[in-house]
């Protein structure tokens, strides 16, 4: 698999195709894998693929302005991928995807150091890239087997609960934000040149590590997301605090599709949820 | 001063403590990890290896805190009130407490900062010896060791069921000096032999002056998401910003991986991108602070290692600097 | 517990539109013994507080052997938008004088080459009034000071007393042709070369836009200054003023405590990122 990946990346290289292959190569842990910027053929041989290979590298993709990217992209990257297109973030044409048929990637938060299935990739069924220039599939079926489990498990959990309850749930969790913004730097989405957390004129919320700071900021960022999220988790794996984002995010997606049918990240062709409207809109802010 | 205790023996004297001192401690959350809190029963304490995520630093220079405010008159302003209670930190690590003893020399010099120095005054730090430095730990390669005590008034060594103690200042023989019993010579540790614990060693040049124009800074800070993981996790990291809100004005921590951190009102900003940012703290911390005040801003606890969300190794990025 | 962080409160006295986006405003303390222990030194700056909208530094721009305080401040964001909208009878807050100032016992008995573009005549004003008022110490004053338009040369008022000073000259230049104008055209390098001042026994002071002092420099090593004999007062993003929340360093100096005031050959020696 991984030489599949090295003669497309050298082939895009040679040919010109591409000025930047970004992919994965290995940290200096020897374990664990890093973002990996590819623009010599002689450093292909750097370029790795297993389950260490978490992250989103869609997120580079602004680093790159004016050049033509080949990206290394497993199914939730690619999602996100097709929101910026949707969003005019990117041109198809400065991207080659090279898509990885994914068989899940390594929960590296798990003590004890065995290799489990992330707790994010359970709910991934599509582990195809809905947009792919190439596709890179498992050789053998290592494929772990995909339980049919109820991907908002973890919601419902919490919807149970009363609104105080809810309320000390999650200003426990926020007790612990540090203001760090890895949620919001480690996103793909989250490209806003200024965002709302830095803009001083006027200040949106407070930048105290408190309540009422933590609050406005965790909320807002998942807010900004509505609709647009395609649960990747990187803001969950990021989080030095261990507060589980995905809850939040799941809980938008959950509600943006059982109110508008809508699911981010699966047609670029879609328009997004919110620039669209329906003439039958129950509300009549519409009219 | 070393002393043998058992465990009980120190749940007994940070009970009887508790009544006096605010006690600071390592507390486990199930599936968070280690954090330190405010202690109030001390069979909360979590007194394993495995490290906190936070440094104790956040003791001491606060995430946020409140320095100023309207004072009662509305036109005046004044300092906001600080406490004095009595506090006993237990658990820092040999790293953090270094990071302390560093902080010191830039918050305990020149303009004195009494909110940072006042925290120091009224603490009295009871380190852990590190008995399992994980693979991200560099602490030698700063001077440092699983037992080092600089920045401590004691530390505490894990042996067998219980611990030996190490009273370092007059503060902890004064208050800690009781408990336990006299140890016998051949049961003193060999400190030296713990520094072995410590598998990740790097060189420091004594200045990077020489690489600052590298290409090299760019390569390996394109990984970099520009969050602020390492800088707020370090326990040397002392970055701030001064904000106003509500009459009151509160100094938190900023860090220069941020893009805001230098960009100025007129739109310019001298370290506009992750190449400038990123060399900008590798250089505060080994080549400037150590022109400023003879060590590296840094005490190899990995931590930024360990949570950099991209899995960035300042160590290595360091140790690999083409000098 | 003494809080280094803690401003003064000083009442706005006088405010003077410089030019379409920068007013001068002379402050005095409130409480008078903050006053009388004030003192500062030529090319030190001070923190400004508005309270509620937060800080920014702006150095003093007048002579400390002159009465009050001023500060000339450009508009540009949060603090100096509200700033601009205060008047006589408003209160802000100061905190300092903070940075080293100009080396004043270096400057004595030397010729002085003031150069200056824009709102960077505010410290060398200082300077400038602080020599005038210690004639004896200095020899030959010459001043170059240049602007945009004629519109945005700040204090005019002071133009007349500079020229008619004993061995001083001054020189204003604009960078176009206006109407009316009968001083020199041209940027400041330029003119610079056009009035080749001397480069025997003596001290250029320069500040100005970033731009300038990178044209400006060359032109000085030309005319035979050594980099020891160039000084300039730097800028950058700052917070506390003290050296400790680690934004405006250049190098292993930080421009608030070490600076803002570095010699060519200083910053010669020095890495940094802009």
């Amino acid at each position: 698999m991984i030489d599949q990946i090295k003669t497309k990346a050298k082939e895009l290289l040679k040919t010109k195709k591409v000025d930047i292959v970004i992919g994965y190569k290995k940290a200096s842990d020897r374990i664990g894998a890093i973002p990996a910027f590819i623009d010599k053929e002689g450093d292909i041989d750097k370029l790795i693929w297993d389950g260490y290979c978490v992250y989103n590298l869609s997120n580079y993709l602004k680093d790159f302005p004016g050049k033509k990217i080949g990206i290394v992209t497993k199914g939730c990257d690619a999602k996100s991928m097709t929101v910026l297109l949707q969003e005019n973030q990117l041109k198809r044409e400065d991207i080659f995807i090279i898509g990885i048929e994914c068989s899940g990637i390594v929960d590296e938060k798990r003590k004890g150091g065995d290799i489990a299935y992330d707790e994010r990739c359970k709910g991934c069924k599509p582990a195809t890239p809905p947009i792919y220039d190439v596709l890179i599939k498992e050789e053998e079926k290592k494929q772990a087997p995909r339980l049919e489990q109820d991907p908002y498990e973890s919601v419902r959990k919490l919807e149970t609960k009363s609104i105080e309850e809810k309320f000390k749930f999650w200003q426990d969790e926020f007790s612990r934000c540090i203001r760090c913004y890895a949620c919001r730097q480690i996103c793909p989405l989250c490209y806003c040149p200024r965002c709302v957390a830095e803009q001083t004129q006027p200040a949106w919320f407070s930048k105290a590590v408190s309540v009422e700071g933590n609050f406005s900021w965790n909320v807002n960022r998942a807010m900004h997301l509505a609709g647009r999220c395609i649960d990747c988790g990187e803001c969950e794996r990021a989080c030095p605090a261990g507060i589980p984002l995905r809850d939040i995010n799941k809980k938008i997606e959950k509600d943006v599709k059982e109110l508008f049918s809508y699911e981010a990240g699966v047609d670029t062709e879609q328009k997004p949820l919110f620039s669209s409207f329906d003439k039958n809109d129950p509300e009549d802010f519409i009219k | 001063m070393q002393r043998l205790i058992t465990k009980q023996d120190l749940v007994n004297k940070l009970t009887e403590l508790l009544k006096d001192f605010e006690v600071v401690g390592p507390k486990e959350l199930s599936n968070k990890g280690i954090f330190y809190q405010v202690i109030e029963d001390a069979k909360e304490l979590y007194l394993g290896q495995d490290f906190a995520i936070e440094p104790i630093k956040k003791f001491f220079l606060e995430p946020s805190s409140w320095i100023l405010r309207h004072a009662k008159d509305d036109v005046s302003l004044e300092s906001f009130p600080q406490s004095d209670k009595k506090r006993i930190v237990i658990g820092a690590r040999p790293c953090e407490a270094k990071g302390l003893a560093l902080l010191d020399k830039l918050f305990d010099s020149e303009y004195k900062d009494d909110f940072y120095i006042n925290n120091r005054k009224r603490t009295i730090v009871v380190g852990l010896a590190c008995a399992k430095p994980d693979m991200s730990c560099f602490c030698t390669s700063m001077q440092g060791s699983p037992a080092e005590t600089s920045g401590m008034d004691a530390l505490i060594f894990e042996s067998g069921d219980g611990f030996i103690i190490e009273l370092v200042t007059d503060k902890a023989k004064h208050i800690l000096g009781s408990i336990g019993e006299d140890i016998k010579e051949d049961q003193k540790l060999n400190k030296d032999k713990m520094k072995a614990l410590v598998k990740k060693v790097i060189k420091t040049p004594e200045s990077l002056d020489k690489v600052f124009e590298s290409d090299y800074w760019d390569e390996v800070s394109r990984p970099c998401i520009s969050c602020g993981v390492c800088t707020f996790l370090c326990p040397t990291c002392h970055c701030f910003d001064l904000v106003d809100e509500e009459k009151k004005r509160m100094r938190c921590y900023d860090g220069c991986s941020f893009p805001d951190f230098t960009l100025e009102a007129s739109g310019v900003n001298p370290r506009p991108t992750k190449k400038e940012r990123y060399r900008q703290r590798v250089f505060h911390k080994f080549d400037y602070f150590k022109k400023n005040f003879g060590e590296n801003l840094c005490v190899g606890c990995g931590r930024c290692i360990r949570h950099c969300p991209v899995k960035i190794d300042i160590a290595d990025i360091v140790d690999k600097a083409p000098i | 517990m003494k809080n280094i962080y803690l401003p003064h409160i000083a009442e706005i006295v006088d405010v003077k539109q410089e030019t379409s986006d920068i007013k001068t405003f002379t402050l005095r303390f409130k409480d008078k013994a903050v006053g009388k222990a004030f003192t500062y030194k030529p090319g030190q700056f001070v923190e400004f507080s508005i309270f509620g909208e937060g800080e920014s530094p702006f150095c003093i721009s007048n002579s400390p052997t002159r009465d009050s305080i001023e500060c000339s401040v450009k508009k540009m964001g949060k603090v100096t938008q509200v700033l601009h909208e205060m008047d006589i009878g408003d209160e802000v807050g100061i905190r300092g004088p903070y940075g080293n100032g100009f080396p004043l016992d270096e400057l004595k008995g030397k010729n002085l080459l003031f150069v200056a573009g824009g709102i960077g005549l505010a410290p060398l004003r200082s300077l400038i009034n602080y020599c005038f008022d210690n004639r004896k110490d200095y020899k030959t004053i010459t001043i170059v000071n240049g602007a945009r338009t004629s519109k945005d040369l700040v204090y005019k008022d002071e133009y007349k007393t500079w020229e008619k000073a004993k061995d001083a000259h001054l020189h204003l230049t604009v960078d176009c042709q206006e109407d009316n104008w009968t001083c020199m055209v041209g940027v400041v390098p330029k003119i610079l070369e056009e009035i080749k001042p001397t480069c025997k026994d003596s001290i250029a002071i320069v500040c100005g836009p970033p731009i300038m002092i990178k044209f400006t420099l060359p032109v000085l090593m030309r005319l035979g200054f050594c980099p020891e004999s160039i000084l300039t007062t730097l800028e950058m993003k700052m917070k506390c003023g003290l050296g400790k929340c680690g934004r405006c360093n250049i190098g292993n100096l930080y421009i608030c405590k070490d600076g803002p005031v570095f010699s060519y050959a200083q910053l010669n020696g020095m890495n940094y990122d802009h």
